[in-house]
């Protein structure tokens, strides 16, 4: 007689609890990281980490309305040196200049915007690239923006006064630190909120079927537009941040290779099915272990090249896309056959095999 | 029978093609019409001009006594004209519902902002659309499949679903695109019953392309045969059957003996 399969059964929470669980834990450890960790090091490359996976995740948000942007490090740069004219030139506050190169990236986006969000496939990704390396020759050919020199001394932030805390002054990495938590949860919350309900249908409806949501009346050219400002303006956002952080700004920074390259990576590292935690992971593995592998030296590019490729043949759904599903359907001696037919099929075909075909 | 929809002169080229040449159409209103014609003949061409996926090169199209030609997909969707694709064209990776769900897009009546806000007005009408969407898939026979993957259906029942998600968008004229091919004979004929009752229970006016001439024959009121973009002949289903250019536009010419 059959035997009956043995289950296991967990008491289980339901999963919108689990997560909302996990988030607080989540945010709990974010925020106790500086107690713990003394190392202005490790703070700073947290801090970077941050603002790769804000990037990252605005790569996401328009990827969710099929469209590729190469240029996400051209408007973060647009967002740095705005804030570093306003408060050099104009000596206006770290705090009315953040909020300024925000927008000020937005109206950006929306000017090219109207000119290339009527595209969509190559006729977007090119024209970005185009844009990209336009905004990096203006930073450095014109004078006011400090040539291909850059920027030095941007100021730091004023010191501010939040109520029933003592006053924070910018002079160490942990003030940065929490305003950079700060700064990816606004960023999170704008997105979760568009990604979310009505609106988060229909654009995740143009990424599955443009021409399906476009007879269903979804107007194309507007959701792409506003994707566009939307993420635009992020990525403004944490560039004002990135500039005062590091206080001073460099032209090739913002250049589409490697920049953009990367805030692709980290974002398809992570997994693009998950619009947070997946450029939140990329970001985390693919900034700290260059740090890591760093005693590699030149060939640190080669590893990471390397690691990039054997993700799109056997993860394309990410590290995350693998966790949750991968891990049970694929064995592992699977994945190994994978890979030793991969690369049988691309080694030249030996004497022996050419004559035993014939 | 007060006019739907009617194109006058409506040409479409592609370079030198002449992929729909000077058609005029009427559609009255309630109606069954079918679009007939040899393979290229330039139907779903026609199709792409109503709805607005493409701009046509000259004519006229209008739709409730308005011009809507050269108006966008998105507009014309707006103003009540929705269609079906010859491929299923779905939302593979979504779950029927949600498929529904996505085509009652346009039933919202609260701004942007305020469902971004999670207003309770844009909460409310969420929940109306929700039934709404749930009370299409009822009608059409696939509330049973309502949390399946799209992907996951079966041929027949994707290309059901492909007009559920059309019909969410509450139009007035339905355009459908060889609704019933690849369809073996009990969908089909669960399809014929189904198009006949969005007509009859939901008073929408249907056009169908098809190239299944007993179905064609069976649920259209009247037939407009198209060949090479031009339009050869419209009536009703027994004199298109016997209509010589009709026949000729099949089967070739006979030659003269």
């Amino acid at each position: 007689m059959e035997k009956p399969k043995r289950t296991y059964r967990f008491k289980r929470i339901d999963t919108h609890n689990r997560t909302s669980i996990g988030i607080i834990v989540l945010v709990i450890i974010l925020l106790l990281v500086p107690a713990v960790m003394h190392s202005p090091y490790y703070i700073h490359l947290l801090i970077m980490v941050g603002i790769n996976a804000a990037l990252a995740m605005t790569f996401i948000f328009l990827l969710r309305v099929g469209l590729i942007n190469l240029s996400i490090a051209s408007f973060w740069g647009i967002g740095a040196y705005a804030s570093a004219m306003l408060t050099m030139r104009l000596n206006l506050s770290f705090w009315l200049a953040l909020p300024a190169a925000t927008i000020i990236s937005g109206v950006v986006a929306l000017i090219v915007g109207l000119l290339l969000c009527r595209n969509s496939g190559f006729g977007f990704i090119i024209p970005t690239l185009a844009f990209a390396s336009v905004v990096v020759l203006i930073l450095g050919t014109f004078d006011v923006f400090g040539g291909y020199v850059g920027i030095v001394n941007i100021p730091h932030p004023e010191p501010i006064a939040i109520p029933f805390l003592p006053v924070i002054e910018f002079t160490s990495k942990t003030p940065y630190y929490y305003l950079m938590l700060f700064l990816v949860a606004v960023v999170i919350t704008a997105f979760y909120a568009f990604y979310s309900a009505s609106t988060g249908r229909a654009w995740r409806a143009i990424g599955l079927s443009s021409s399906l949501a476009e007879s269903l009346g979804v107007n194309l050219f507007k959701y792409r537009l506003t994707a566009f400002i939307i993420s635009s303006s992020a990525c403004g956002l944490m560039g004002s941040f990135y500039a005062h952080y590091y206080s001073a700004l460099v032209p090739l920074t913002f250049a589409p290779f490697p920049k953009t390259i990367y805030c692709h990576i980290f974002a398809i590292l992570g997994g693009i099915g998950f619009p947070f935690a997946g450029p939140a992971i990329g970001a985390f593995i693919l900034t700290i272990a260059p740090e890591l592998l760093r005693a590699t030296g030149a060939i640190e590019p080669i590893l990471t090249g390397l690691l990039v490729i054997l993700l799109v043949l056997f993860a394309p759904t990410g590290i995350l896309g693998l966790a949750t599903s991968g891990w049970s359907s694929m064995h592992p001696s699977e994945s190994i056959d994978r890979i030793g037919k991969w690369i049988k099929a691309s080694l030249p075909t030996s004497r022996t095999d050419r004559e035993n075909r014939k | 029978m007060s006019t739907i929809l009617e194109t006058r002169k409506l040409s479409k080229y592609f370079g030198g093609l002449a992929a729909v040449n000077q058609v005029d159409l009427d559609i009255a209103d309630l109606e069954i019409l079918g679009l007939i014609g040899p393979n290229g003949a330039g139907k779903t061409t026609l199709f792409n001009l109503i709805s607005g996926f493409f701009p046509s090169t000259s004519g006229k199209v209008t739709f409730c006594g308005r011009d809507i030609t050269n108006l966008k997909a998105h507009n014309t969707a707006q103003l009540g004209i929705s269609r079906t694709f010859q491929a299923s064209t779905l939302f593979m990776k979504l779950s029927v519902i949600d498929n529904v769900f996505t085509g009652c897009h346009l039933g919202y009546r609260t701004s942007m902002w305020k469902r971004l806000l999670r207003m309770p007005s844009a909460l409310e009408e969420e929940n109306m659309l929700k039934h709404k969407a749930i009370e299409l898939l009822d009608f059409m026979g696939l509330a049973s499949l309502r949390g399946e993957i799209a992907g996951n259906l079966t041929h027949g029942q994707q290309r059901v679903l492909g007009v559920c998600v059309a019909l969410a968008t509450n139009p007035k004229l339905l355009l459908l695109d060889e609704p019933v091919t690849g369809m073996n004979p009990s969908e089909t004929l669960t399809m014929v019953s189904l198009i006949r009752q969005i007509r009859d229970d939901m008073g929408v006016t249907i056009m169908l392309v098809e190239h299944d001439m007993k179905v064609v024959m069976n649920l259209c009121e009247r037939i407009v045969v198209l060949s090479y973009g031009h339009k050869i002949a419209e009536g009703l289903p027994a004199e298109i059957k016997e209509n010589k250019e009709v026949i000729e536009a099949y089967l070739g010419k006979e030659e003269a003996e």
